[in-house]
C-alpha cells in the first residue's frame, strides 16, 4: 500500500510530495478503500479556502501533534477506555521546545504504520458492539446495508472534533464513499464506518495541526488566523488536546474573535481540571523531561536506579511543578527553594528518607539545613544532566542555563581531548575540570557553565547526596561572574534573583503556544509579558491568561517559503530570533 | 487499609504499653536468611569436605530401599520407573510412602521402618551461638570460639537441602528466592539506651514482620534504604535484650520468640534464643539467632512438602531425617531429665539498612516494643499450609486408584491399558 504524500512542516506548506513506500500486506485491502479518500480529502485542505473577503486563505503552520496531545485528544473524542497502544515517531527539539521541533517534523513510512495500525484499532474499538452504542447516536435503516445518512452524521461529529473544525463537503463525501463501499463488501454497516473512522484518524488533518490564516475583515489586505486555528491553539496550550464543543461552537459562531469571548473562553479553560493536563505538557517539554526515556545509570555504580526510578523521578518533577504552579497558583520563584518534594516508596530510598505513608505519593519536607533546592535538586534533573556513571557539572550547568534561563550553549569543538575530565578515579570533578579549562578553547563556554553545575555537586550522578568523591571533600562553592554560589541552595537562590528566568517561561509560554520562534520583533511583547508576569507574583495560571488572551498570540507569520504571497509582504516581516 | 484494620490501629495507640525512646535506633530489613550449616569443602557445592568427608550424601537407590520393603523387583523398578508418571496417585512416587511394617506410611509413622541411617556432619567446625554456655560442648566456630551448639547442623549438614557454601546451598536459595520476590519479609530494629552505637550495654533487638516486599536493585540484590512498616503478627516476633561491644550485638538473656522460617515449615519457634549480630562498616547487619527448636517440627515440614517428591529430589530418607533428628536432640524445655524435643539451631541472617516505621506508617520506630498484643488473630498456621497434601501425599481424588498398602502395583503386561 502507498501513504501518498508526505507532510513537510518546516516550510510552512503543505506540498505533495514524492513517491510512497510498501506496507504491510494484510493492510492492503483495507487501504484501497482508503487511499484515494485520504489524498484526495488532503488535497482539497491544501488548497486555498475561500474566506469571506474573496481571498484566499492560506495555510501559515503545520505541527505535527504529539503523543499526549494525540492521546489526550482520543481519550476526550472517544472516552477515556479507549486503548491507544501504539509507539509514536520521535520528536525533535528546537530551541529547547519539542513544540518548536513539531514544526520540523515529517511523518516516516514506518511511522504512518504505526499511526494506520493504530487508527485501525482505535476503531475497532469505538466501532465494537458495545462501544457503537454510544459513539453512533443514529441507527442505521439496515444495518446490513450502507445508511449514507446516518454515516453522514458520524463522519461529521467526529471529524470536526479530530480535524478540529468542520469537514468541507468534500472530505465527508470521500468518507462517506469509503463507508458505502466498506458496508456493501463486508454486509456491515458499522465495518463501513469503521473504515471511514480510520481514513479521519489518519488523515494528516488530524495527525498534524494545519493553522489556518484568512482576511482579516477589520483590516483591508490582512490576515488572521482563523477561528478555528485560534481554537486549536488555545487548546493544545491550555489542554493539551483537542477543542471542546464548546470552544468549536465559539469559532464556529465567529464569537472568538471578540477579547470577550476569547478571554471568557480562556478563564473556563484555566478553571478547568484539562488545564493540569496542559500544564504537564508543557512543563514536560520545557523541561525536556523525554529524556527519561533514554537515561541510563551504571548498575554496579547506581544500583538503586531502575525503570521504575526513572519514571517516578519524571513524575516527581511534574508534581512538583503541577503542585505549586496550578494547585496553588505559587510563585513561579519558589520552584528552585522549596524544600518540600513528592516522593514515593522508590524515590524516598533513592534520596534515603523514609516513606511514612500508605499512599502512592507523599509530600516530604526536607529540614532546614538541607542541601536540597526545589527541582534543581530532584533526583530527576540531577540524574538527567549526568553521565551513566558520574555526574556532569558541565551538563548541569549547561542545562539549567538551558532550560530556566533559555541560554543556549554551542558544542564544544571536535578536537577537545576529554581524557583527563573523564578519568573518574581521581580527585574531584572540580580538579578534573580546572585541568580541562587549561585549553583555551574550552575555557570560555566553561567558565559560564560549569560554576552553577560545580554548585550541584554534592550530588551524584543519580542525585544522591555526598561530600566526597574518591576520598577528597567536594568543594561546592563557584564564581559566577562577580557573585558566589554556595551550594545547591546558592544555585536555587541565584536562579530565584535572576531575572532572565522569568522571561524564559514567558518566552517558552509564548513559543510552546505559537509554534513558532521568537523574533526581534517580539521583544517589547515578550518584555511586557514578563513586566506583567513579575506583577502577577510570578504565578503561572496568570501568564498563560495572558499570552492567551493577547493578539500577539495569534499573529499571522506567513511562511518563509512563501515570499511572493500577497499577505507576507502586507503584514508580515521575517525578523531576527530574539534567543540568546 | 480495611477499616477494622484502622480501628484497630486507633484502639491499640492507647492500649499498646508505654515503651521509653531509645537513645538511638538502628533499623534493618532481612535480605537473607538461611540454615547455618558450615561448608567443608574447598571449592564446588557438594564436594567432600571436614565436614562431610564423603561429600553431600549420594542419591538413593529406591530400587533397592522398595525391595527391602518387601516389594518385588518388578514392582520396584515400575514404580521408579522414569515412563510412570512421577507425580501419579496411583503408580507413582505416592507409593513410596508405603514401606513401613504391614506397608504402613513411613512419613506418618517413621518407626514402622527401621532407620535407614543419615550421614550426619563428622567435622568439628560450626556456625552459631554457645547456647548453652558450655564451651566444652558442642563445635568450634570457623573463628575458634568453642562451644557452639548446633546439632541441627550436626543432624542435616550432609543433607544436598542443606549442604553448601553460604548463600549457595539448594534449600537456601530456593527459599530466598521467594521472600525476595515478596513472599514475607523480616524486619530487625536494634535500639540502644547509651551515647554510642557500637559500644552499648543496654540494647534491645526486635525481630517483626512485614507485609512490605523488598525491592530489587539495578543488579538484583535488595536495594537498602526502603521503607518498612511493621505488621503487628500473633506469632512472628522476638525481642531479645543486648548489648553491644565493637559493634557486635550479643543477647544478655535468652529468650522465647517465633521467627518466619526460610523452610516448607514456617515457624522457626525457638526456645533460649540468642543472638550474636555484627553492625558491618557498610551499614549493613550479618550473624546468627540461635536457639533450641522443636525437631519433629522440621520432620513435620518436609513431609507436609509431599515426602515422595522431597526425598526423590533431594536424596533423603525422610525416616532417617526422623530417626537422626530424634537422635540428636539435645535440650527439653521441661529440664534436663524431660525428653529431648528441641534441637539445638542456628539461622544466619544478612540484613541490609532499611526504614521501619510503625504499624500506621505514621512515623519511624523509636523504640523495640511487642506488637503482640495488637495484633489480629493468627489464622495461618503452618499445618494448614499444603491443602491438598495428606499425610505427605498429593492426592488427587478423581483418580481411580490410590497408592496406599492394599494398591495393586500394575504388573507391567498390563501397562498398556492402566488408566489413570
Amino acid at each position: 500500500m502507498y501513504y501518498g504524500r508526505s507532510v513537510r512542516c518546516g516550510a510552512r506548506s503543505v506540498a505533495p510530495p514524492p513517491g510512497g513506500r510498501t506496507l504491510v500486506k494484510k493492510t492492503v485491502s483495507v487501504f484501497a478503500l482508503l487511499g484515494a479518500n485520504i489524498l484526495g480529502g488532503f488535497a482539497i485542505q491544501a488548497a486555498p479556502v475561500q474566506g469571506a473577503a474573496q481571498a484566499p486563505a492560506m495555510t501559515v503552520g503545520v505541527r505535527r501533534i504529539t503523543e499526549t496531545q494525540y492521546r489526550h485528544t482520543i481519550a476526550d473524542v472517544f472516552g477515556p477506555a479507549i486503548k491507544v497502544e501504539a509507539r509514536f515517531e520521535p520528536e525533535r527539539r528546537e530551541e529547547g521546545l519539542l513544540a518548536l521541533g513539531s514544526a520540523m517534523l515529517s511523518l516516516t513510512s514506518s511511522g504512518f504504520e504505526q499511526y494506520f495500525a493504530l487508527a485501525r484499532s482505535i476503531s475497532e474499538q469505538v466501532l465494537s458492539e458495545q462501544g457503537r452504542e454510544t459513539a453512533v447516536a443514529c441507527q442505521p435503516t439496515d444495518a446490513a446495508k450502507p445508511d449514507a445518512e446516518c454515516a453522514r452524521q458520524f463522519v461529521a461529529r467526529y471529524g470536526e472534533l479530530l480535524f478540529r473544525r468542520p469537514l468541507t463537503p468534500a472530505e465527508i463525501q470521500s468518507r462517506l464513499n469509503i463507508s458505502a463501499r466498506g458496508a456493501k463488501q463486508t454486509g456491515d454497516f458499522y465495518a463501513g464506518l469503521e473504515l471511514a473512522l480510520t481514513s479521519l484518524l489518519v488523515a494528516p488533518e488530524f495527525l498534524f495541526r494545519i493553522e489556518s490564516a484568512e482576511p482579516d475583515p477589520a483590516a483591508p489586505h490582512q490576515y488572521r488566523l482563523d477561528a478555528f486555528s485560534k481554537a486549536t491553539r488555545l487548546s493544545f496550550l491550555l489542554w493539551d488536546t483537542t477543542p471542546d464543543a464548546e470552544l468549536l461552537s465559539a469559532a464556529r459562531s465567529g464569537a472568538l474573535h471578540s477579547q470577550d469571548e476569547l478571554e471568557r473562553q480562556v478563564d473556563r479553560m484555566l478553571a478547568a481540571p484539562k488545564f493540569n493536563d496542559g500544564a504537564r505538557a508543557f512543563f514536560a517539554d520545557m523541561f525536556q523531561l523525554d529524556g527519561f526515556g533514554n537515561l541510563v545509570k551504571d548498575p554496579s555504580i547506581y544500583p538503586k536506579f531502575d525503570q521504575s526510578v526513572a519514571e517516578a523521578a519524571r513524575e516527581q518533577m511534574l508534581l512538583r511543578t503541577i503542585d505549586l504552579l496550578v494547585r496553588r497558583q505559587g510563585d513561579y520563584r519558589d520552584l528552585f527553594t522549596a524544600r518540600d518534594a513528592f516522593l514515593n516508596r522508590s524515590l524516598a530510598a533513592v534520596y534515603q528518607v523514609p516513606y511514612a505513608s500508605r499512599a502512592q505519593w507523599m509530600t516530604y519536607v526536607f529540614p532546614q539545613d538541607s542541601e536540597r533546592s526545589g527541582i534543581l535538586t530532584d533526583i530527576g534533573f540531577l540524574a538527567l544532566h549526568a553521565h551513566p556513571g558520574t555526574s556532569s557539572p558541565t551538563r548541569r550547568g549547561i542545562k539549567v542555563l538551558e532550560i530556566f534561563m533559555c541560554q543556549a550553549t554551542p558544542q564544544p569543538p571536535a578536537n577537545v581531548d576529554f581524557s583527563t575530565v573523564q578519568d573518574s578515579t581521581k580527585g574531584t570533578v572540580r580538579g578534573r575540570l580546572l585541568d580541562h579549562m587549561e585549553n583555551e578553547g574550552c575555557s570560555g563556554c566553561h567558565r559560564r557553565t560549569d560554576p552553577l553545575g560545580l554548585a550541584l555537586e554534592h550530588f551524584d550522578g543519580l542525585g544522591q547526596l555526598r561530600t566526597m568523591e574518591n576520598g577528597v571533600p567536594i568543594d561546592v562553592t563557584a564564581q559566577l561572574k562577580n557573585i558566589t554560589i554556595e551550594g545547591a541552595r546558592g544555585v536555587g537562590e541565584y536562579l530565584r534573583n535572576e531575572p532572565k528566568v522569568p522571561a524564559c517561561l514567558v518566552r517558552n509560554v509564548y513559543s510552546y503556544g505559537v509554534g513558532e520562534k521568537t523574533y526581534g520583533r517580539d521583544k517589547a511583547y515578550l518584555a511586557e509579558q514578563t513586566k506583567a508576569f513579575i506583577a502577577s507574583g510570578y504565578r503561572f495560571p496568570a501568564l498563560v491568561r495572558q499570552v492567551a488572551s493577547s493578539p500577539e498570540f495569534f499573529k499571522v507569520i506567513a511562511p518563509k517559503s512563501k515570499p511572493k504571497a500577497p499577505v507576507a509582504e502586507a503584514t508580515v516581516t521575517q525578523l531576527q530570533s530574539t534567543v540568546e | 487499609m480495611k477499616r477494622t484494620e484502622r480501628a484497630f490501629f486507633a484502639v491499640a495507640a492507647f492500649a499498646a504499653p508505654c515503651v521509653a525512646m531509645a537513645a538511638w535506633t538502628k533499623t534493618y530489613v532481612v535480605e537473607w536468611n538461611e540454615p547455618a550449616m558450615y561448608y567443608g569443602g574447598k571449592s564446588g557445592v557438594i564436594d567432600p569436605g571436614t565436614d562431610c568427608p564423603s561429600g553431600t550424601n549420594p542419591e538413593i537407590d529406591w530400587v533397592k530401599v522398595m525391595m527391602d520393603a518387601g516389594y518385588t523387583r518388578e514392582e520396584a523398578e515400575w514404580l521408579r520407573n522414569p515412563a510412570n508418571p512421577t507425580r501419579s496417585p496411583v503408580h507413582g512416587q505416592n507409593q513410596l510412602a508405603f514401606r513401613g511394617k504391614d506397608r504402613a506410611n513411613v512419613y506418618v509413622n517413621p518407626t514402622s521402618t527401621p532407620d535407614p541411617g543419615l550421614v550426619g556432619v563428622s567435622g568439628t567446625i560450626a556456625e552459631g551461638i554457645d547456647l548453652d554456655g558450655d564451651d566444652a560442648t558442642g563445635f568450634t566456630s570457623p573463628d575458634g570460639e568453642k562451644g557452639v551448639d548446633n546439632n541441627f547442623y550436626k543432624t542435616l549438614g550432609c543433607w544436598k537441602t542443606y549442604r553448601g557454601p553460604r548463600r549457595l546451598s539448594s534449600g537456601a536459595l530456593q527459599f530466598n528466592d521467594s521472600m525476595r520476590n515478596g513472599a514475607w519479609t523480616t524486619l530487625i530494629v536494634v535500639a540502644g539506651r547509651g551515647d554510642d552505637p557500637m559500644n552499648d550495654s543496654n540494647v534491645t533487638v526486635g525481630f517483626y514482620a512485614s507485609d512490605d516486599k523488598m525491592v530489587k536493585d539495578g543488579n538484583s540484590n535488595i536495594a537498602r534504604d526502603y521503607t518498612f512498616s511493621i505488621k503487628p503478627h500473633a506469632r512472628y516476633e522476638a525481642i531479645f535484650p543486648a548489648r553491644v561491644n565493637n559493634g557486635v550485638i550479643t543477647s544478655t538473656k535468652p529468650v522465647s520468640g517465633v521467627l518466619r522460617e526460610p523452610a516448607y515449615w514456617r515457624d522457626l519457634e525457638l526456645e533460649r534464643a540468642q543472638i550474636k549480630l555484627t553492625m558491618q562498616p557498610d551499614g549493613s547487619l550479618t550473624g546468627y539467632v540461635g536457639g533450641y527448636r522443636p525437631w519433629e517440627h522440621v520432620y513435620k515440614g518436609w513431609v507436609n512438602a509431599r515426602g515422595p517428591v522431597i526425598e526423590a529430589l533431594t536424596w533423603v530418607q525422610l525416616p532417617g531425617v526422623y530417626y537422626a533428628l530424634r537422635r540428636n536432640a539435645d535440650y527439653s524445655p521441661s529440664g534436663a531429665k524431660g525428653e529431648k524435643t528441641h534441637i539445638s539451631y542456628a539461622l544466619r541472617v544478612d540484613a541490609l539498612p532499611a526504614f521501619v516505621m510503625t504499624p500506621d506508617a505514621a512515623q519511624q520506630v523509636a523504640a523495640v516494643e511487642s506488637y503482640k498484643s495488637i495484633a489480629p488473630p493468627d489464622t495461618s498456621r503452618t499445618a494448614g499450609l499444603f491443602s491438598q497434601v495428606v499425610d505427605g501425599l498429593f492426592i488427587d481424588p478423581k483418580a481411580q486408584q490410590q497408592a496406599g498398602p492394599d494398591a495393586v502395583i500394575v504388573p507391567p503386561a498390563n501397562l498398556a491399558t492402566a488408566k489413570e
